[in-house]
């Protein structure tokens, strides 16, 4: 990490939705009982299933990655980037885990890491992780942890996971999260787009065109089977948070969804509105990595589409594409007023984590 | 306001409709449950054809929260107009819009007398 110029949010309180802690394999095994320990320790063969796309082009982007695994590392970025509160998530999507029941051991390992290495000792505030291959047990963990102060939170991976996840499956996981007053949060991967999209991941070239739709086709995914299923009718006081696929694609799903459902009502009867309204009142949507219109006046529109009630700040620290906080704030600046400004970075946040500060 | 006759009661059965032309206007005379109803041919949506589309029935669900499953119920059995072109649903008992509230088909007042079926235009 370089040092960093004082910005204009030195003066501002900045919740930050998205912040990645990197754990090895063999730390989070520590974690983990057996015969699941040993089959990250001893396997010959990788456990943790990855593509083979070169995420940081032979090393033309630093890795930031790394060494980002320690409270000491998040203190040092706290203070460099100026974040009050970093909401700091385990990161591995667990969908992709091909073993069940090592998927839920993994999810329990990280949620024992995560008190035990991070919110024991300091006030930071974190995301608990699941597994969705057992939901029975992704709830039963929910209500494990989630009565904790510091567990702001539910961390979902949509990559991987199947069916998708507005399904009925899962409404024991939407219960147990809306019971304990935790958000959903939904984050893709471009990494793993290969987990949802294999036919399209043998065919692209190169992670240019992996990581431009990875994201978003998981999230668009996820967003329609959570309305197509009438996720936000059936739990109305649940919350569902949208990280790392920039904001231009709200509007568009907003939009069509909004047409399909007249069209289509019938089909998804459980919908007692518009799907633009359920967005509006429980859907929140990390601003990384913010889209970079040749035109900034061509951003300011979408943002005034979304309105700062939905949007908040997010970094993606300490991943390769990560958006500095100026990415945002140049545009909250410069076309917003500093209620919407404060709003974005602290305000929609805080409520949307139920945060207390 | 002028009363136009667009058709004897004879002529519409349960759930039947007669499409008329009054003053270069295309209305639909419906009757549904024991009443008639008049609407203008024009989908709130994109001006379709709405009074030439299906009556059928539609889908409600409840969903019930501790035994987390849904009640699925299909009901209006011929009182849900469908428009062709898009399949925006209205009630045709009072033409309310089922997807969007305060949108419903123009409507117009229509009585009976004698076996007239009368619309005041």
């Amino acid at each position: 990490m370089s040092e960093t110029a004082k910005h204009a949010t030195s003066e501002t309180t900045v919740i930050d939705a998205d912040v990645h802690i990197t754990v090895e394999e063999e730390t989070v095994a520590k974690y983990m009982d057996e015969p699941y320990r040993s089959s990250i320790t001893e396997s010959p063969h990788p456990i943790f299933p990855s593509s083979s796309w070169d995420q940081r082009m032979g090393g033309k982007i630093d890795d930031h990655f790394s060494t980002f695994t320690s409270a000491g590392d998040l203190l040092t970025f706290q203070k460099e980037f100026d974040i009050e509160y970093p909401i700091i998530n385990m990161f591995e999507p667990l969908g992709k885990f091909s073993q069940p029941d090592l998927a839920v051991n993994l999810m329990q390992a990280y949620n024992n890491l995560l008190f035990d290495q991070f919110l024991d000792d300091h006030d930071f505030l974190g995301l608990a992780s699941i597994a969705t291959q057992k939901p029975d047990k992704a709830a039963e963990e929910l209500d494990r942890v989630g009565d904790e102060d510091q567990i702001v939170g539910v961390y979902v991976g949509t990559s991987g996971e199947y069916p998708p996840l507005g399904d009925p499956e899962y409404d024991i996981i939407f219960q147990a999260a809306e019971d304990n007053g935790l958000p959903i949060v939904y984050h893709g991967n471009g990494d793993e787009f290969m987990f949802d999209f294999p036919i399209h991941n043998r065919g692209f070239n190169n992670y240019f065109e992996v990581q431009t739709l990875g994201h978003p086709w998981q999230q668009m995914a996820t967003m329609s089977s959570l309305i197509g299923e009438g996720v936000p009718e059936k739990f109305p006081e649940l919350d569902f948070v949208f990280l790392e696929s920039g904001i231009g694609w709200v509007p568009y799903m907003m939009h069509r969804m909004n047409k399909i459902y007249h069209m289509r009502r019938s089909e998804v009867p459980l919908l007692e509105k518009s799907p633009e309204e359920y967005l509006r009142d429980s859907f929140y949507f990390g601003s990384q990595p913010l889209g970079e219109p040749n035109d900034p006046a061509h951003m300011k529109q979408i943002i005034g589409m979304i309105g700062a009630d939905n949007l908040m700040f997010a970094t993606d620290y300490p991943h390769w594409d990560f958006d500095h906080v100026e990415e945002l704030d140049k545009y909250l600046r410069n076309y917003f007023t500093e209620e919407e400004r404060e709003k974005v970075l602290y305000e929609t946040p805080a409520e949307a984590f139920n945060l207390s500060l | 306001m002028e009363e136009h006759v667009v058709a004897t009661t004879d002529e519409l059965s349960q759930g039947e409709r007669k499409l008329v032309e009054i003053e270069g206007r295309e209305i639909a005379v419906f009757y549904v449950n024991g009443e008639h109803r008049a609407y203008t041919n024009w989908c709130a949506h994109q001006s379709g054809p709405v009074c030439e589309g299906k009556l059928t029935g539609t889908s409600n669900a409840e969903f019930d929260r501790d035994s987390l499953t849904v009640d699925l119920d299909w009901c209006k059995e011929g009182e849900v107009l469908n428009c062709p072109w898009h399949g925006w649903e209205y009630d045709v008992t009072d033409g309310s819009c089922l997807s969007k509230d305060k949108v419903r088909l123009p409507s117009h007042s229509v009585k009976v007398e004698g076996d007239e079926i009368i619309i005041t235009l």
